[in-house]
């Protein structure tokens, strides 16, 4: 039955790779969709764990909902340890993250500030180093540095070496301040981040805010694959209990989880249209196939083959599409994705450098990724579809009765 | 006329007050009128008669292709009506073989397979099935034509694997609807030859429905057929 279905699906060479061909387009497109996401979602999520929270954030319970400097971690230094023993776990910053005002003698802003120990941090994992357009990083955990946004440095007149002061609530809920010199400014894109974000050094934070030695307002974590977020947001907070709170980059971020999921719908709708034309096209070649051959298959029929076992053959047709479909698929597929991977398209001149969604800058160079499991559900779903559309054609070839078979022309 | 209920006889087909009614758009055509017959275990029997008269009609409800409308159908004892479509379908791949006016081979497939076509469908053992094929090809004069496609043979030899294709599962009977029509005349004494070589040797009983008047010479009955009803029935063994 194997061989004759082959056999069938070849006695139109035309119409059998036509129907493998947009078999084969559909496997393109919908690795073009699907590896657009999995590309623009990772750099996305990826881009916004730089910002300051991780992937993974173990914070105060309740810091998540009310921000407020009085919520604090004690043993960061433990809770980073616990994280890192994690192995999906890249690394782990401790970090104090606040609401305060930014003034100068001619100006004042408010804004975020982000306590960090430059010795922890890195470009990899620091949106704000990354974008460093001018000065250096901060020297030490107890200095007056500051580095600021490159709007914020517009706005309040500022330029490297000047003396800015920041106030901002402590520990206990009083009003506190402290001055501080610019040692860089960063130019990320984002106006947000640029107009209102500031670094400083964690230890000189911790004092001003009243802090003891070890206590923050988070730790970031940065995994492997933002994949595993909630897996290992799951395990830490199994390991750590439930003192302090573990969230993933979607409840931290949940504009930019709202924008992916958005997103990703509208692109599963795309692809779910794509495939009901495919499977039509299947559909009408198999549908066309069965017809062509109602004789033969009231032969067939008349020598004693049964509509399960005729069923079952057309059905075997529709697998061998399904498969020529997506080898086809997967030959022009290749080179395809081969290009936007490692080249892309670059839309910058459209979009500019600096086009962000959800607080996150987006990479104008349209490139794709496919992760595996991308791959796997690709293949799955459109080999489900191909088969499902032979279900009409196999199911009405075997109702037909023999007698009206065999008049057919 | 065999046509009572009991026969000292062992009945392969018995057909009980038959009748196939189609509908012609709104007009109802009567194509068979409430027909009984028995056709006997060797039997080598004709349905003669014009066309319209009712014997392809005849041969499709005895080989479980078509229903009837009214009156019931033995098939070795069995009434067909009992059987599910699939059953039915068993039947025809077990006990019945078809020979087809057009040939009807299949044309993706070889000789080979044509004729292998229905002990596949039984599941027989790849070897068990390879002897069958190659015996029957050789008994129907194929032999070395196997791997020819239906459109790489005469109307003959494609009728020859047709015959090959009936007979491969020593079916109870064979039914032909006219299988002579579309051959030449030594061609058909060739295929007439063969048949009654299998059913002279190998017992199987044969019904035709056929205009040709070498067959009907040749067969042992003839129940000839008009507007759907049994005119009469000859026995001559």
């Amino acid at each position: 039955m194997i061989r004759l279905a082959w056999r069938n699906l070849w006695r139109n060479r035309r119409r059998t790779l036509i129907t493998a061909f947009s078999i084969g387009f559909g496997v393109l497109l919908a690795v073009t969709f699907t590896g657009t996401g999995d590309y623009a979602y990772t750099n996305m999520i990826d881009a916004g764990a730089s910002m300051g929270y991780g992937h993974v954030t173990i914070e105060p319970v309740g810091y998540n909902r009310t921000p407020t400097l009085d919520k604090r971690i004690g043993d960061s230094a433990a809770l980073r340890a616990d994280a890192l023993s994690q192995p999906d776990v890249r690394d782990a910053i401790v970090r104090i993250l606040g609401q305060g005002m930014f003034a100068t003698a001619s100006n004042s802003i408010g804004g975020s500030f982000l306590g960090v120990d430059p010795a922890s941090e890195t470009p990899a994992w620091s949106l704000l180093l990354r974008s460093l357009v001018r000065g250096n990083m901060l020297r030490d955990r107890d200095g007056s540095g500051v580095i600021i946004g490159s709007k914020m440095a517009d706005h309040l007149n500022l330029d490297l070496g000047k003396k800015l002061v920041y106030t901002t609530t402590d520990a206990s809920g009083e009003i506190v301040s402290e001055a501080a010199r610019v040692r860089g400014i960063f130019h990320t894109g984002i106006n947000e981040v640029d107009n209102a974000f500031v670094m400083l050094p964690i230890d000189r934070l911790r004092h001003v805010l009243g802090y003891r030695k070890g206590e923050a307002t988070m730790v970031a974590i940065m995994l492997r694959d933002q994949r595993r977020a909630r897996r290992v947001r799951n395990a830490l907070q199994r390991r750590i209990g439930n003192g302090v709170a573990v969230l993933d980059w979607r409840q931290t971020q949940p504009d930019l989880a709202g924008i992916i999921n958005i997103d990703r719908s509208s692109n599963y709708i795309s692809q779910l249209l794509i495939g009901l034309l495919i499977a039509a096209g299947i559909l009408n070649t198999l549908l066309m196939s069965v017809l062509e051959r109602t004789r033969e298959f009231g032969i067939m029929m008349a020598v004693g083959m049964s509509p399960g076992q005729l069923f079952r053959l057309i059905m075997t047709e529709s697998f061998w599409l399904a498969c020529i479909g997506l080898l086809m698929g997967t030959v022009i597929t290749a080179p395809w994705y081969w290009y936007l991977a490692t080249y892309g398209i670059d839309f910058s001149g459209s979009i500019g450098h600096d086009y962000s969604a959800g607080g996150v800058l987006i990479d104008p160079v349209f490139h794709i990724r496919l992760f595996a499991e991308s791959i796997v559900a690709i293949l799955a779903g459109l080999f489900t579809l191909a088969i499902l559309a032979g279900l009409y054609p196999a199911w009405r070839a075997g109702r037909i009765p023999p007698v009206e078979s065999l008049k057919a022309l | 006329m065999s046509t009572t209920e009991e026969t000292p006889h062992a009945h392969i087909v018995r057909m009980q007050a038959v009748s196939k009614l189609y509908m012609q758009g709104k007009i109802t055509v009567t194509a068979l009128d409430r027909v009984t017959l028995e056709v006997d275990e060797g039997d080598f029997a004709a349905l003669c008669g014009p066309s319209g008269s009712g014997k392809s009609t005849l041969l499709n409800l005895v080989g479980g292709l078509d229903e009837p409308s009214e009156g019931r159908i033995w098939l070795e004892n069995r009434d067909l009506a009992e059987y599910s479509r699939s059953q039915v379908a068993r039947v025809r791949r077990d006990r019945i073989g078809f020979v087809f006016q057009a040939y009807n081979l299949v044309p993706v497939m070889t000789a080979y397979e044509n004729a292998e076509f229905v002990l596949r469908l039984q599941s027989v053992p790849d070897a068990e099935r390879h002897e069958r094929v190659m015996a029957v090809l050789q008994e129907v004069g194929l032999d070395g034509l196997e791997h020819r496609r239906p459109d790489e043979m005469s109307g003959g030899q494609q009728q020859r694997v047709a015959i090959a294709r009936a007979i491969v599962t020593r079916p109870a009977i064979v039914l032909a609807d006219e299988p002579t029509a579309n051959v030449d005349s030594v061609t058909a004494d060739a295929i007439l030859d063969l048949m009654q070589k299998l059913n002279r040797e190998e017992g199987i009983t044969f019904l035709f429905s056929t205009h040709d008047q070498r067959l009907m010479a040749r067969t042992h009955r003839l129940i000839y057929m008009r507007d759907g009803r049994i005119e009469r029935d000859d026995i001559r063994r």
